[in-house]
């Protein structure tokens, strides 16, 4: 057993209202410099839907992940056949357009322009060649477009549905549509790492942080191709590449992300997560089916002794352990089973995870009439508008089992809030549907608890990061020990 | 500062070893290898004239002073006018001598010695090249040609001609660009004696350093004699075509090898997001 700490993640998909804040709060925080404008290293994407950069999701087109290959793990995106013929340029990335051409406004033509019969308007020009543009597309071009013909027809996670579902999740009336924040999964096996020519991308030994050495990066742009959620980026002005930082300044100083900090919707949780590192091939060569159950099995119980001393052993603080411990995310993952990490059979093993989202019917057209059906907020969860397979495609590995077991409790929950707050169901009805859902009273309570009335310290369980041992792994302190406080290292070049 | 001084002494004495060693590596150049290296391909010493004038006995024609001045920069004594300059000029039927790289003082003395002491020989080591002149056969065109071209290696690792110099009946692409086209080298040397000569001692600044350890041997070069005269008689003066030639050759392997390119990789600038619109619009138009 080789246990290690992970700063893992929760997005709870039923609570996010798509307000865009935590990307907003991102960009404001790390991508507002140039060559960094198109980038949203957190971006909301409405499902169904294509994303952003336009259908990323689709690996036949980007090539992102591992495949197994005679029970081997094998990149996707390269290998020795192809890296020569591809070595100036990789064919599998976004293009800027995949992504969009970042713009602005000409402002100033509101005030400059002459008179005239019609009003002024401030016409838009690229951000990136400062030309005028055609807008055609943004990264949340189709927020709230749920049934659009180019965008949500075209998800990748549609396409195994049957036709009948397709056209009803197009229907009027009946299409759906949710939002799916996304940041780095910042992964235990990681494809961008493993893709990098220059060996520039590494995963923080003390927290799993995945980021990129800005001094070691060569351009080569393999993450991009390879990172199966395309959440490496470009910068086209620094010429290096760049990714979700999970904001580890502030982490380090017991803040929480930006993103997370600025989340209207308190959809997000944060928490470390111990696990065992000698398992991550075993586990990401699994079947499909598996991987789920696998990826779960890998996080350890932080209350075992044997993984606390295996923790001690190798190095992890007391505080740390005792941190994984209190994490949400232990909570939503391990104990409940109702967050599931995204797309898992690309192989990365994703350390963000997701709990899906219920999707009631709202109304249902009846001839030619529109019926409102909100007074049954406790429909049966296979009804919902969002058919179960195709949240297994994005959330259960392609099955359906672990998704409905998740929706299962969460309705389950619900009912037996209705039972305890209202009253309008009966107790032995609610506990009947909480024994279905394998779940009992107290852990109803817990998930509400966590789920709705949880505080900012309930969310997130930052452990204390030791950046001091962590730097004494590195290098002498004692070469520093008088300077602390005057200078840099490096010093900080910040964008133009 | 004793210590100070010590040092400046030190530095002082590694100054002087290394001055003497590079004195050394100057000097280790004898007059006689200098004269074979810098002069041979033009002057003989009681060998008849070549392209420049046979220079036995050269400084009873002239003052020491104004030999030594005239090796050290001819150009520049032309330049001022000199009579007997231009008289030389016309007697080489216009060939300029050319300065001779890294030339001195001490080196012309040193070599105007030499040339004093060969003068007053019976027979001096420099009267002239060991080519022989016996007729040329096509046997010995035929050698040249492969000399020229390096199809066969030249005997003491010299590179081969077609390197850098370029041939009016190779082909096309007619050989390298870097020296000058050498269909028509025989005409302007008229004299298989002074083109031998020139042969045996290249003393081009780019042609001395090339072949000054790799000499071209006898065989060779009187193979390349006899390849230089057949190419001239044979080929016409059409350098300019040629040249222009070579250039659209290249401007069309170019185009060529982009268009390849283009197909090879023409899925560098695919969009997926254009291709879903593109689609839609077909469909529903």
């Amino acid at each position: 057993m080789d246990v290690r700490s992970q700063v893992s993640m929760v997005f709870h998909l039923d609570k996010c209202i798509g307000c865009h804040t935590c990307s907003i709060a991102c960009k404001n925080v790390w991508t507002d410099r140039k060559g960094t404008e198109y980038m949203w290293w957190n971006n909301v994407e409405t499902k169904p839907g294509t994303g952003y950069p336009t259908k990323w999701e689709d690996q036949e087109e980007y090539r992102g992940g591992w495949e197994l290959i005679d029970g081997k793990l094998r990149l996707k995106s390269t290998g020795k056949a192809r890296i020569v013929p591809n070595i100036f340029h990789n064919p599998s990335q976004p293009s800027m357009d995949d992504y969009y051409e970042p713009w602005t406004y000409r402002y100033e033509d509101l005030f400059n322009a002459p008179e005239g019969d019609d009003q002024p308007t401030a016409v838009p020009i690229s951000k990136v060649t400062g030309e005028l543009i055609d807008i055609e597309a943004g990264p949340n071009w189709d927020d709230d477009l749920g049934g659009s013909e180019i965008y949500a027809k075209n998800d990748p996670n549609m396409a195994s549905l049957t036709p009948e579902q397709q056209s009803q999740m197009m229907a009027i009336e009946r299409l759906v549509f949710f939002y799916l924040p996304r940041i780095c999964n910042h992964c235990l096996n990681p494809s961008c790492v493993a893709s990098c020519p220059s060996g520039a991308l590494y995963k923080r030994g003390e927290d799993g942080i995945v980021l990129i050495d800005q001094n070691v990066c060569r351009a080569w742009r393999s993450c991009i191709a390879a990172c199966p959620y395309k959440k490496t980026y470009f910068n086209w002005n620094a010429g290096k590449s760049e990714k979700c930082i999970l904001c580890f300044p502030r982490l380090e100083t017991g803040q929480a992300p930006a993103c997370f900090h600025s989340c209207v919707g308190r959809i997000r949780y944060l928490g470390v997560l111990l696990y065992d590192a000698d398992k991550i091939e075993d586990v990401a060569s699994r079947k499909d089916e598996e991987l789920i159950d696998a990826h779960r099995d890998m996080v350890l119980d932080p209350h075992d002794p044997a993984v606390i001393a295996g923790a001690r052993a190798n190095g992890i603080h007391d505080s740390v352990v005792e941190s994984a411990q209190n994490s949400p995310v232990y909570k939503f993952v391990k104990d409940w089973k109702i967050a599931l990490p995204p797309h898992v059979e690309y192989r990365t093993l994703p350390m963000l995870f997701y709990v899906p989202p219920l999707l009631p019917v709202m109304s249902q057209r009846n001839g030619d009439t529109i019926e409102s059906v909100s007074e049954d907020l406790f429909h049966a969860f296979d009804q919902a508008r969002a058919p179960l397979e195709y949240l297994g495609n994005l959330l259960g590995g392609g099955n359906t089992g672990k998704v409905s077991y998740a929706l299962r409790k969460q309705m389950a929950v619900r009912l037996w809030r209705r039972a305890v707050t209202v009253g309008d169901i009966t107790k032995e009805a609610a506990e009947a549907a909480l024994r279905e859902a394998d779940c009992t009273p107290e852990e109803a309570d817990e998930i509400f608890k966590l789920s709705t009335t949880a505080t900012f310290d309930d969310r997130f369980v930052i452990p204390p990061m030791h950046r001091e041992e962590a730097i004494e792994m590195m290098k002498d302190t004692d070469d520093h020990r008088r300077e602390t406080g005057f200078g840099f290292l490096t010093g900080p070049r910040r964008g133009s | 500062m004793p210590r100070t001084r010590r040092t400046t002494r030190c530095c002082a004495l590694l100054a002087a070893l290394f001055l003497a060693v590079a004195a050394g590596r100057v000097a280790a150049q004898t007059p006689a290898d200098d004269f074979k290296q810098s002069c041979s391909s033009c002057h003989t010493i009681g060998g008849g004239p070549l392209t420049g004038p046979d220079l036995k006995n050269v400084a009873k024609r002239k003052d020491r002073a104004w030999l030594r001045r005239f090796i050290l920069d001819p150009a520049g004594v032309l330049a001022s006018g000199d009579p007997y300059a231009k008289e030389l000029l016309a007697a080489a039927g216009g060939v300029q001598m050319p300065p001779v790289a890294g030339m001195t003082g001490d080196r012309a003395d040193a070599l105007l010695d030499l040339i004093e002491a060969e003068s007053a020989k019976e027979r001096s080591k420099f009267a002239g090249s060991t080519v022989s002149d016996r007729p040329l056969t096509d046997d010995d065109v035929e050698h040249g040609r492969a000399v020229f071209l390096g199809t066969t290696r030249l005997e003491n690792g010299g590179p081969s001609c077609v390197s850098c110099h370029a041939m009016g009946d190779i082909g096309w692409l007619g050989g390298g660009r870097l020296g000058p086209d050498l269909t028509k080298v025989f005409e302007r040397y008229k004299d298989r004696r002074r083109l031998a000569a020139w042969l045996t001692a290249p003393a081009t600044e780019t042609m001395l350093p090339t072949f000054k350890d790799h000499p071209i041997s006898d065989d060779e070069i009187l193979g390349l004699v006899a390849y230089f005269r057949h190419a001239a008689a044979e080929s016409e003066e059409d350098t300019a075509p040629r040249a222009l030639v070579f250039i659209l050759l290249g401007l069309a392997g170019t185009m060529g090898a982009l268009v390849a390119f283009n197909n090879v990789w023409s899925g560098r600038f695919r969009s997926v997001r254009k291709a879903l619109v593109e689609n839609v619009r077909k469909g529903g138009a």
